[in-house]
């Protein structure tokens, strides 16, 4: 009963952590950090859904968050439009970029479909380089204006962390009821059979389409976030490696879950501002992490695969391939 | 009544005819058995029923509406559902899940309903739970609802497997080799569930190899042999037959004709 109670009240502390953060961490970059890891933490709940639940592998999912990125730069800055409409113009084109990506799904799976999506990543990196009329090319897209809603500005370093983790905190929710009926047991389902699916009279090619759609979706979103957070953005940003970090997390964080990539996702990007938690670091050797944070995230995929193949979620939950982990 | 026709099917891969001319029916409410040696064409047979296949010609009537040129999901939500030669449950879901899933067949509310948590869609997962449920306890598994299919034993597995087959609602249920893996107790015991299914109104098609269990369950039986019906009757018949018997002892022999 004590672990059901524990279970019960673990989100509700999470959101209670998450939301009081700003009040007791005043530090205006540690504060950055954290809205960077809602940024990251928006894009692998998606994931989550897309290679946790479903079992589809993408290494492209940087190209979402740059288009979302570049749609929201150039709706609020060479548009004029306002924030929310840009922001709604990054998801939907994300989206649309989803539906493409999914049409190779369909015919693809396993190393095959994770080429097609790093194809599809490569060609989109290429396109933001090379679009320079819309993008600024390699010098990217500056002066993009905060977030505001209405005649609210949202510029405050709290501000900003607050907007990005409420939409985070949206995600999680429309991932949770998503992942706990009917659909994700269905993505879950092709991931285990799809001749199993196929006869349990599962739509397999709309639920493999509206995963990819809703995953990238939630990209869009977070580069809109990002563009709005940095205000400046350039093709450098929205790479392979980027695609790769993303998909360690949610990797790292276990399949079936959505909790353990929430975690992953926030703790890697920690990890990459290592030398701003902990202000003692010697240089050197926050350097030295720099300087290997690939290795250590391919040492950190490698040994879970190993040692805790249902990554952190199944540490916790001895069920970890279970979608209530939530 | 004939609730499935089969007409003509005829199936090739390459230069081999998998599944030959076979025509027969299936009555409403019987257990026909389709059995044969190895490679004769009986999953081939299975797979062209169930949109899994396409075969080369032929036509398959069920409930008056053709089938051949249907996909697996809309076989499925006319009344045809079937189980696998190589069990296809879902490893990462529980065997109550597992069921809940061949419900989908049956559910109408879609992806925004869930994302919303509309009442209409939380209730229509209630029902899923339910049917899981007492199919679970209608094949008397219900003790395994909350253990990972991954988890689960050769013999519970096929059948968790015939539970979430009968939670798409199904008029047919085509069985491929339910009794493989199944010791002596538990493929009693599918006697057993075979008859509840078929008195619930379900007409029922096995493929097996396990022949005793095939002459106690099955009202007629269909015999193939290298993709051609060699004969077709009730149990009785099929076991004096010459031609079966032929088939069955010559298997890998000399005697082409």
């Amino acid at each position: 009963m004590g672990g059901r109670t524990l279970r019960a009240l673990a989100p509700l502390a999470a959101v209670a952590v998450v939301a009081l953060l700003p009040l007791v961490v005043t530090d205006r970059f540690l504060l950055k950090v954290f809205t960077f890891a809602g940024i990251n933490a928006l894009v692998v709940v998606g994931l989550a859904l897309l290679f946790g639940h479903a079992g589809q592998v993408s290494l492209g999912h940087a190209a979402f968050v740059g288009l979302g990125a570049y749609a929201s730069a150039y709706c609020t800055v060479r548009l004029g439009w306002p924030w929310p409409v840009g922001f709604a113009v990054a998801g939907a084109l994300a989206a649309l970029g989803g539906l493409v990506l999914a049409m190779p799904s369909l015919r693809l799976k396993g190393h095959y479909l994770a080429m097609a999506t790093l194809g599809f990543g490569e060609l989109m990196a290429l396109t933001f380089q090379e679009a320079e009329p819309v993008t600024g090319g390699v010098d990217g897209f500056g002066g993009i204006p905060f977030p505001s809603l209405g005649p609210l500005e949202v510029g405050d370093a709290a501000a900003l962390y607050w907007l990005v983790w409420a939409v985070v905190g949206v995600a999680v929710l429309a991932a949770y009821n998503v992942t706990s009926l009917r659909p994700g047991r269905a993505m879950r389902a092709l991931h285990g059979s799809v001749p199993g699916a196929q006869a349990s009279g599962v739509d397999v090619v709309g639920v493999k389409v509206r995963t990819f759609v809703v995953s990238a979706l939630l990209a869009g979103l977070a580069g809109a976030l990002y563009a709005g957070v940095v205000g400046f953005i350039s093709p450098s940003v929205f790479t392979l490696t980027a695609s790769v970090t993303f998909l360690a997390m949610a990797v790292l964080g276990g399949t079936g879950s959505l909790a353990g990539p929430l975690l992953a996702a926030v703790l890697l990007t920690l990890v990459q501002y290592i030398d701003a938690l902990i202000p003692g670091l010697p240089q050197e050797a926050s350097q030295t992490i720099q300087s290997y944070r690939e290795d250590i995230y391919g040492l950190a995929i490698v040994l879970v695969v190993i040692f805790a193949p249902r990554g952190i979620a199944g540490l916790w939950s001895r069920r970890g391939g279970r979608g209530e982990a939530a | 009544m004939s609730l499935l026709q089969v007409r003509k099917v005829t199936k090739r891969f390459g230069g081999l005819t998998a599944v030959d001319d076979v025509s027969f029916d299936v009555f409403e409410g019987t257990i026909k058995a389709l059995i044969g040696p190895n490679g004769a064409g009986k999953s081939t047979l299975f797979n062209a029923l169930t949109g899994f296949d396409r075969p080369d010609s032929g036509s398959v009537v069920f409930a008056g509406a053709e089938l051949v040129g249907r996909r697996p999901r809309d076989t499925v939500r006319a009344g045809v559902a079937r189980t696998f030669q190589n069990t296809q449950l879902f490893d990462e879901l529980t065997a109550g899940e597992n069921v809940m899933v061949g419900r989908q067949a049956r559910q109408r509310r879609g992806f925004t309903a869930a994302l919303l948590r509309l009442p209409s869609a939380l209730a229509e997962d209630r029902d899923a739970r339910a049917e899981a449920g007492r199919l679970l306890r209608l094949i008397g598994i219900e003790e395994w609802v909350d253990v990972p299919a991954a988890d689960l034993p050769a013999g519970i597995r096929r059948l968790v497997e015939i539970a979430r087959a009968l939670a798409t609602g199904p008029r047919l249920l085509l069985l491929d080799e339910p009794a493989a893996g199944l010791n002596a107790t538990e493929s009693r015991e599918l006697v057993q569930t075979l008859y509840r299914v078929r008195d619930a109104g379900i007409t029922v098609v096995i493929v097996e190899h396990h022949m005793g269990l095939v002459m106690e369950v099955s009202d007629e039986i269909v015999v193939l042999d290298r993709g051609r019906k060699i004969a077709e009757g009730p149990p009785r018949m099929i076991q004096k037959d010459p031609a079966v018997i032929a088939a069955y002892l010559g298997e890998g022999g000399d005697d082409d004709d």
